[in-house]
């Protein structure tokens, strides 16, 4: 039976909890030009979307239909404006805000409860096989027939994309705590706490969490630009934000219409999508570099 | 920049068109190819209700009688003449002698009379059964001569009669082809016959030799296209570029934003209707919390700045409406349209504060513990999109709060029958005044399509004798107190009279835009192919 399921996993080995991990590791990783730059674009990005609110030129929501579709560098419009004559840089700050926003929640929903899934499989033996049997069915949907179907019984929003993308991404990192979990599980101490009376709950917590992070670390980083890619492919097809709220994807699809005549109101917020998923995965290879030991000199 | 650049892009699309296989060949030889975005679902004219199913059956089957260009004015068509009778109940066609089907078939009276009857058989379960008024019977008096009964006098019926509803088919090829009836063939009397049909990709007509009673609003009754192919592209700019690159020769499904760019195109046609009726308009459910306020509904109407909304939807392709029905329709009131009220954010803001709507923490306005706030249904595209963020927005100036939710169109209809909302988005096409306000203001038709719940006496009245009148002029009393009630009480928002354009390569002559039921080839007469 293949006991890990993604790839991130099958790369990264727990580490063991006697190493020392935190010093150095930062250095590791920015010590690669190509990951400070993702790391440098990943903060810059996050501060961005942070300060939305105050960097905005304009009210998210306020549009001045006389100045619909202008290029970009008109005059107080250095990005142009979008089909409402609303400020394409308040709606990408907006936007940048909405699908971060909507790739951290997916991520650290489905992550937690997939990783309590994991943990409850690799120390319950019993009910291993049950869960992940549970898993493997979830693993077999495709994430935009996840979104489609909620979308269909909860109506469009972006908490609907929020739970479609959890629902996915809780399966994978199931399987990968799961397989870094049943590693730790076979560890002295382990067995040692366990000695000592420890409560279960106690023991997942105190070691049993903390020597299976670095892989979860990996592996959100890597799923956050997947789930980021998931979540416009959903507001694209009028499933995410609605109006007239501002998300990159629904930005957009929301373009399309005037791919011809005002083709930056498409390709800018697809450019920014585009800068996010690649930043994030570059991200997320470096990390795993910077955590696996077999590669630490 | 922005025409130049949209035009370089159109040009460079239809460039690099040719060379992507589907569309390879050129349009053909003595075959006008018509494009268009979406298939009907079949071509009996009692079973759809589809634009995509008129415009072939105008061109396939006739009717007893045709329209005008101006929208208002009753011509001949397989019925050279017609009287009414004094009390308005019974309507005399006299039929063509010379008329036959694309199978040779003489066309009687017989055929008149059992395409109307199936039409209102209840078991033909057409959903514009009402259309041909309160039918008591329709019967052939001889071979030339029918006789058309109703149960109460409907000024409308000639009008309804110029709809492709009422074409006349052929009861042996209906019982031959049974549930097959406008699948697999069709036998009509029309200027072009049945050849095949490819569902969602092109149906192909070919030219009925014998056909010579084209109604007298075209220069020549007869056909001049050997073959006319309505080829389906549903994607806009893909089937701009075709009609720019020869693969096809006519279209009315421009996008809004390329009308204006196609008619500087030396290489396309652009006519126009001025008489097109065909409306988008914005309806509130008047008895759903918030929008049953007068005052929510009445400032709401002075807050949207209907200009604006409408030159951002449709850029140059519509006019904004001033009233609840289009000045160029019959039935038209000049009066109750100066009721409707004008752009006006300030006397909106006045409005709300007098009625006790005070502006809330986040700017939305609240009256005892009410939000003034509603939701939108509609359907999901671009233009229902454009018109409903403009308006939402031009709402929240005024501090009320819309709440959009566009669906998907299979799933739209359904919901727009439902109770679950408070303001829809919709657009129709109409033929009278009479014809668009007893269609969503009838008490009987609740919930679908009067989905704004509107029931009243007076409206319903009126109504009556707007549809029931004997003399014109007393129809038109009748259906100006409609506009006028139904304007005073804000029930909708008009929004905009869409254009109508239809773009022609240069190898076509004689095309002319005419809208009938939204259609714009109608009957497909006059064209001419100069290669």
């Amino acid at each position: 039976m293949a006991d890990i399921g993604a790839s991130a996993a099958a790369v990264v080995a727990p580490v063991p909890a006697s190493m020392p991990k935190r010093p150095g590791m930062l250095r590791r990783l920015v010590r690669e030009p190509v990951a400070a730059i993702a790391l440098a674009i990943v903060v810059l990005l996050v501060l961005v979307a942070l300060l939305a609110p105050w960097l905005a030129p304009t009210g998210p929501f306020d549009n001045d239909l006389s100045v619909a579709l202008s290029v970009p560098g008109t005059e107080g419009l250095m990005l142009g404006a979008d089909g409402q004559g609303r400020n394409m840089i308040t709606r990408l700050l907006y936007g940048l805000r909405a699908t971060l926003m909507m790739g951290v929640a997916s991520v650290l929903l489905g992550g937690v409860v997939g990783a309590l899934v994991g943990f409850a499989a690799a120390f319950y033996r019993r009910i291993d096989g049950l869960l992940m049997r549970l898993m493997d069915m979830l693993l077999s949907f495709p994430a935009i027939l996840f979104g489609l179907a909620i979308a269909a019984i909860l109506g469009p929003g972006i908490s609907t994309i929020i739970l479609a993308l959890s629902v996915a991404t809780v399966p994978l990192m199931a399987r990968i705590v799961r397989g870094s979990a049943m590693v730790v599980m076979r560890q002295d101490y382990i067995e040692a706490a366990r000695a000592t009376g420890m409560s279960d709950a106690r023991l997942i917590l105190r070691h049993l969490a903390p020597n299976c992070l670095s892989p979860l670390f990996v592996f959100a980083t890597l799923r956050f630009g997947q789930v980021i890619l998931l979540g416009s492919a959903l507001s694209f097809l009028g499933l995410g934000a609605q109006a007239p709220m501002a998300e990159l994807g629904a930005m957009a699809s929301e373009g399309r219409d005037f791919l011809f005549f005002a083709p930056h109101i498409a390709v800018i917020p697809c450019l920014l999508i585009f800068t996010i998923v690649l930043a994030f995965n570059l991200l997320g290879d470096a990390l795993r570099d910077a955590l696996d030991p077999r590669l630490r000199v | 920049m922005k025409k130049t650049l949209g035009a370089a892009m159109l040009a460079l699309t239809a460039a690099a068109l040719p060379a992507s296989g589907a569309f390879a060949q050129a349009a053909p030889r003595d075959t006008l190819v018509a494009l268009r975005s979406i298939d009907a679902d079949n071509y009996d004219p009692h079973r759809s209700t589809a634009r995509s199913n008129g415009e072939v059956m105008y061109m396939m089957a006739d009717t007893l009688v045709s329209l005008d260009w101006d929208m208002k004015t009753v011509r001949p068509g397989l019925a050279e003449s017609w009287s009414v009778s004094e009390d308005g109940k019974t309507y005399t066609f006299r039929l063509r002698r010379d008329v036959t089907f694309c199978n040779g078939k003489k066309m009687t009276a017989a055929d008149v009379a059992y395409s109307i009857n199936r039409w209102v058989d209840p078991a033909t379960r057409s959903p514009v059964r009402w259309r041909a008024g309160n039918v008591k019977e329709v019967r052939a008096v001889d071979d030339y001569t029918v006789e058309y009964e109703l149960n109460e006098p409907f000024g409308e019926l000639l009008y309804q009669l110029t709809l492709f509803f009422a074409s006349i088919i052929d009861k042996e090829n209906v019982e031959a082809l049974g549930a097959n009836f406008g699948v697999q063939g069709f036998n009509g009397t029309g200027p072009y016959c049945w050849e095949s049909w490819t569902p969602r990709q092109q149906l192909t007509l070919r030219r009925h030799p014998t056909y010579t009673w084209g109604p007298p609003i075209y220069q020549n009754p007869s056909p001049q296209v050997e073959r006319v192919i309505w080829r389906v592209i549903p994607e806009s700019n893909t089937r701009l570029a075709a009609l720019q690159s020869g693969q096809g020769d006519v279209t009315q499904y421009i996008p809004h934003i390329a009308v204006a760019q196609l008619q500087r195109l030396p290489t396309v046609q652009v006519t126009t209707q001025p008489n097109y009726l065909w409306d988008y308009f914005f309806g509130f459910k008047v008895d759903k919390p918030v929008v049953s306020d007068p005052a929510i509904r009445r400032a709401a109407n002075m807050a949207v700045n209907r200009e604006a909304v409408t030159k951002a939807a449709f850029f140059t392709a519509a006019q904004p409406m001033n009233g609840y029905i289009n000045p160029a329709a019959l039935g038209y009131s000049a009066e109750a349209s100066g009721l409707l009220p004008g752009h006006d954010p300030e006397a909106a803001r006045k409005l709300l504060e007098e009625a006790g709507w005070r502006a809330g923490s986040d700017g939305i306005r609240v009256k005892d513990g009410l939000r003034a706030s509603f939701t939108l249904y509609g359907i999901q595209d671009q233009v229902n999109r454009q018109i409903a963020e403009a308006i939402q927005a031009d709402l929240r100036r005024v501090g009320i709060e819309m709440k959009i939710q566009l669906w998907d169109a299979t799933v739209a209809w359904g919901k727009l029958a439902t109770q679950e909302f408070d303001s829809f988005i919709m657009s129709y096409p109409y033929v009278s005044a009479t014809d668009g306000l007893a269609l969503y203001f009838d008490g009987a038709n609740r919930p679908t399509p009067n989905r704004m719940n509107w029931n009243d006496d007076a409206t319903n009245a009126a109504l009556r004798q707007a549809r029931g009148g004997l003399t014109q002029e007393e129809r038109n009393t009748a259906i100006g107190q409609v506009q006028r009630i139904v304007t005073e009480a804000n029930t909708w928002i008009p929004v905009a009279h869409e254009n109508l354009y239809l773009a022609a390569s240069q190898r076509v002559q004689g095309a002319r835009a005419h809208g009938i039921y939204g259609v714009a080839l109608y009957k497909g007469l006059d064209i001419r192919l100069t290669r």
